[in-house]
C-alpha cells in the first residue's frame, strides 16, 4: 500500500507540488516562529543570576549642580546604608536591571578580539545588594583600590569564551590597541540583566571608585545610579523617608525611586508585545494556510468520488479509504518537511544568528509536530466524509 | 450462490419516494450468464448494485452462498466484495494517474498475504487474458475505448473472482468493441466457469447469455 500511495503521488505530482510548496513554506514560517519561541523559553528558563525582588533604584541627576559631587553621593550613600529598612546600597552605571540602556565592548586577550560584551560598572556591595553567585575568585574588595589595572568580575560566558581551559582569575584584558588593561579576580555564574528573555551572554563588571569628574559635560546615562536593597514589605513610607535623606544632602538634585520588579513589569510587556505580534501574524498565516490544506482536500475527494467509489467496490473499506486520503496528505507532509529540514538545518550548519544548535534542533523538532498535527487535523474531516461516501452512489457521480 | 428475495429498494427524499426496485425474486446459479434489460431507470443497475454489495436494499433479503448479507459487517462486506466479486463498469472507472497494470493489481492492494511480486504476476496473467500484455505501463488516456473496457475486464480477472458483475459494458463502445468485449465475457464465462450479471441496453448481446431477465418500473418482468 506504502509503494502504492508513493505511486499515485508522483503520478499527481504537479497537482501535489503546489501543496507541497504550501507545506514547505508554512513549514519554514513555524521554523522561525519556534526558533524564536524556543530561544525565548530556554533562556527565560535559565537562573538570572541575581535578585531583583526587594532592590530599589535611585536616579540621582544634580542638575546645574557640579560642586563636590562624589563628596556628596559618598555621604548620600552613608545616610541611606545607615536608614531603618535598608539591608544595602550600592552603586552601579545608567545599564541597570531591566533598564533600556546598555553598555558595551570587546576585551582583547592575547592580541585576540574577545565577543562583544555588556559592561557594568560596580563596587564593593554590589555583590551582596545583587546577590550575586561568585563561582570562581572573589567579588571587589579594598585590596582592588590599589591596583594598577582596572579589576573586573566576568560572567562564565565570557570565561567559557576567552579562557575555556584555563583559571579565569589573574588573566589580563587588554583594549584592541593594548593601552587600557583589566584584570580579572573573580567569575559571577551569569547575570541576564536586559530583561527575562535576555540570553546569558558574556558580560563583566568594572570595578569602579567615586571619581565622577563634573566639571566636564556629563550626559545622564554617565551618571552613577544607587540600588538598595530594602527589608520585604517595604513601601511609600520608607520610600518618602529615602528621598528626605537624599534631599538633606544634595538640595536642588532631582530625585527618582522605583523598584526593580516595576522595571522588570515594563521590560517584560516591551519584550513580549513584539513576540506575541508575531505569534499572532504567524496563528493567522497557520490559519490561512489550515483553511487552504481543508479546502483542496475537501475539493479533492470531490473530485475523486468515482475512484473512491471503486475503491470500495474492488474491496476498500470505508476505513481504509479514510486512512487513504489521511495517509496521501501525511506522504505529502513528509515531502514537504524533508525539504523544509534541509532549508531550516542550514541555520544551525552556518551558525545563522549565533544561536545554540539545539535551539534550532528543537525549533525544527516543534515545527515538524505542529505541521504534520496540522495537516493531520485539516485531512481528517475530509477523509471522514471520504470514508462514509456511499460507493453505489459515488459510482454514479462520473 | 445469488438469491433475493422480495428485494425493494426505495429512494426517499423529502418529498418524493422513488421505488426503484419492487418485490423482486431471483436466483442465480454458479456459472450462469445472466443479462437483464429494461429501459433507463427501471432499476437494472440498483440491482446490480445490491447484488454487488455497494448498496443495500431496503426490503427483501440476498443472500450469497446461502448467507443472508445483512448479517455481515462493513468490513465482511467489503472481504466479500474483494474476493467473490468482481466489478465493469459503463465508463470503466480506471484510475487516470495509475498506469494500466498498477489499475489491474488494484483489487489485489486489498486482499491480505498477496504480495507485490504476486500482485504483479497475477495482474500481467489478466492482462494476457484480455490481449493488452505490451500496453502495462500505458496510462488510461492513451488507451481507446475498447481498450479501457479491457483493462477493466483485466481488473476484474485479477481477483478471480467467482462473480463478475458488468454494467453495460459494451455501453459505451460501437459494434465492433462491443463484440469484442463480449466475447471476451463469453469465453470467460464458459472456459473458467465464472458467473456474470450483465446489464445492457443491447437485446443482440443479450440474446447471447444464457438467461435473460427484463425490468420495468423496478418489477421483474420477463
Amino acid at each position: 500500500m506504502i509503494r502504492h500511495l508513493f505511486t499515485l503521488i508522483w503520478n499527481r505530482k504537479r497537482s501535489n507540488l503546489l501543496l507541497i510548496v504550501e507545506i514547505l513554506l508554512s513549514f519554514f514560517v513555524l521554523f522561525v516562529v519556534s526558533s524564536l519561541l524556543v530561544y525565548n523559553v530556554y533562556n527565560y528558563r535559565q537562573p538570572m543570576g541575581f535578585d531583583s525582588q526587594n532592590v530599589w533604584e535611585i536616579n540621582l541627576n544634580p542638575g546645574a549642580d557640579t560642586t563636590a559631587f562624589n563628596q556628596k553621593l559618598q555621604l548620600t550613600m552613608q545616610r541611606l546604608k545607615a536608614a531603618k529598612g535598608v539591608v544595602g546600597v550600592t552603586k552601579t552605571s545608567s545599564n541597570t536591571p531591566f533598564s533600556f540602556s546598555t553598555i558595551n565592548g570587546a576585551y582583547s586577550y592575547k592580541g585576540k578580539q574577545m565577543p562583544f560584551n555588556d559592561n557594568y560598572d560596580a563596587d564593593d556591595d554590589f555583590r551582596d545588594v545583587m546577590k550575586l553567585n561568585v563561582v570562581e575568585g572573589r567579588w571587589f574588595d579594598r585590596r582592588d583600590a590599589a591596583s594598577t589595572r582596572t579589576p573586573i568580575v566576568i560572567n562564565t560566558a565570557l570565561k567559557n569564551a576567552a579562557f575555556p581551559n584555563e583559571k579565569a582569575v589573574g588573566q589580563i584584558f587588554t583594549d584592541e590597541k593594548g593601552k587600557k588593561e583589566w584584570q580579572v579576580v573573580g567569575v559571577v555564574d551569569s547575570y541576564r540583566a536586559a530583561s527575562d528573555f535576555a540570553e546569558d551572554a558574556p558580560m563583566s563588571f568594572r570595578r569602579r571608585a567615586l571619581d565622577y569628574d563634573m566639571t566636564k559635560k556629563v550626559s545622564t546615562y554617565e551618571l552613577p545610579v544607587l540600588l538598595l536593597r530594602v527589608q520585604p514589605g517595604s513601601g511609600a513610607m520608607l520610600e518618602q523617608q529615602l528621598i528626605k535623606e537624599i534631599s538633606n544632602v544634595t538640595k536642588g538634585w532631582s530625585v527618582t525611586v522605583n523598584s526593580l520588579e516595576q522595571s522588570r513589569v515594563s521590560k517584560l510587556k516591551f519584550v513580549l508585545t513584539p513576540l506575541i505580534v508575531l505569534g499572532l501574524v504567524c496563528g493567522f498565516l497557520i490559519l490561512n494556510v489550515a483553511l487552504g490544506l481543508f479546502g483542496v482536500l475537501w475539493y479533492n475527494i470531490n473530485q475523486r468520488k468515482a475512484e473512491i467509489g471503486l475503491r470500495r467496490a474492488l474491496g476498500a473499506t470505508g476505513a481504509g479509504i479514510g486512512g487513504q486520503f489521511l495517509s496521501e496528505m501525511l506522504v505529502v507532509t513528509t515531502l514537504g518537511v524533508i525539504l523544509g529540514l534541509g532549508l531550516a538545518v542550514q541555520f544551525p550548519l552556518l551558525g545563522v544568528f549565533g544561536v545554540a544548535s539545539g535551539v534550532y534542533l528543537q525549533a525544527m523538532l516543534l515545527a515538524t509536530l505542529i505541521i504534520f498535527a496540522l495537516t493531520a487535523i485539516c485531512a481528517w474531516q475530509p477523509s471522514r466524509i471520504a470514508a462514509g461516501i456511499q460507493p453505489a452512489v459515488s459510482l454514479r457521480e462520473e | 450462490m445469488i438469491k433475493l428475495t422480495d428485494i425493494e429498494k426505495v429512494y426517499q427524499t423529502k418529498t418524493i419516494e422513488t421505488v426503484a426496485l419492487n418485490r423482486v425474486n431471483l436466483s442465480i446459479n454458479k456459472g450462469e450468464f445472466v443479462s437483464v434489460m429494461g429501459p433507463s431507470g427501471c432499476g437494472k443497475s440498483t440491482l446490480l448494485s445490491i447484488i454487488g454489495l455497494l448498496d443495500e436494499p431496503t426490503g427483501g433479503v440476498l443472500e450469497l452462498d446461502g448467507r443472508p448479507v445483512k448479517s455481515y459487517s462493513d468490513k465482511e462486506l467489503a472481504h466479500l466484495r474483494n474476493q467473490k466479486i468482481g466489478f465493469v463498469f459503463q465508463s470503466y472507472h480506471l484510475i487516470n494517474d495509475l498506469s494500466v497494470l498498477d489499475n489491474v493489481e488494484l483489487p489485489l492492494l486489498y486482499r491480505a498475504g498477496v504480495g507485490g511480486k504476486e500482485r504483479r504476476q497475477r495482474a500481467h496473467e489478466a492482462l494476457d487474458k484480455v490481449g493488452l500484455s505490451a500496453r502495462t505501463t500505458h496510462f488510461p488516456s492513451q488507451l481507446s475505448g475498447g481498450q479501457r473496457q479491457r483493462v477493466a475486464i483485466a481488473r476484474a480477472l485479477a481477483g478471480r473472482p467467482e462473480i463478475i458483475l458488468a454494467d453495460e459494458p459494451t455501453g459505451n463502445l460501437d459494434s465492433v468493441m462491443g463484440e469484442e468485449i463480449m466475447d471476451l465475457l463469453l469465453t470467460l464465462n464458459r472456459e473458467e466457469g465464472t458467473t456474470i450479471v450483465m446489464v445492457t441496453h443491447d437485446e443482440h448481446q443479450a440474446l447471447k447469455t444464457e438467461r435473460l431477465i427484463r425490468f420495468f418500473d423496478g418489477s421483474q418482468v420477463g
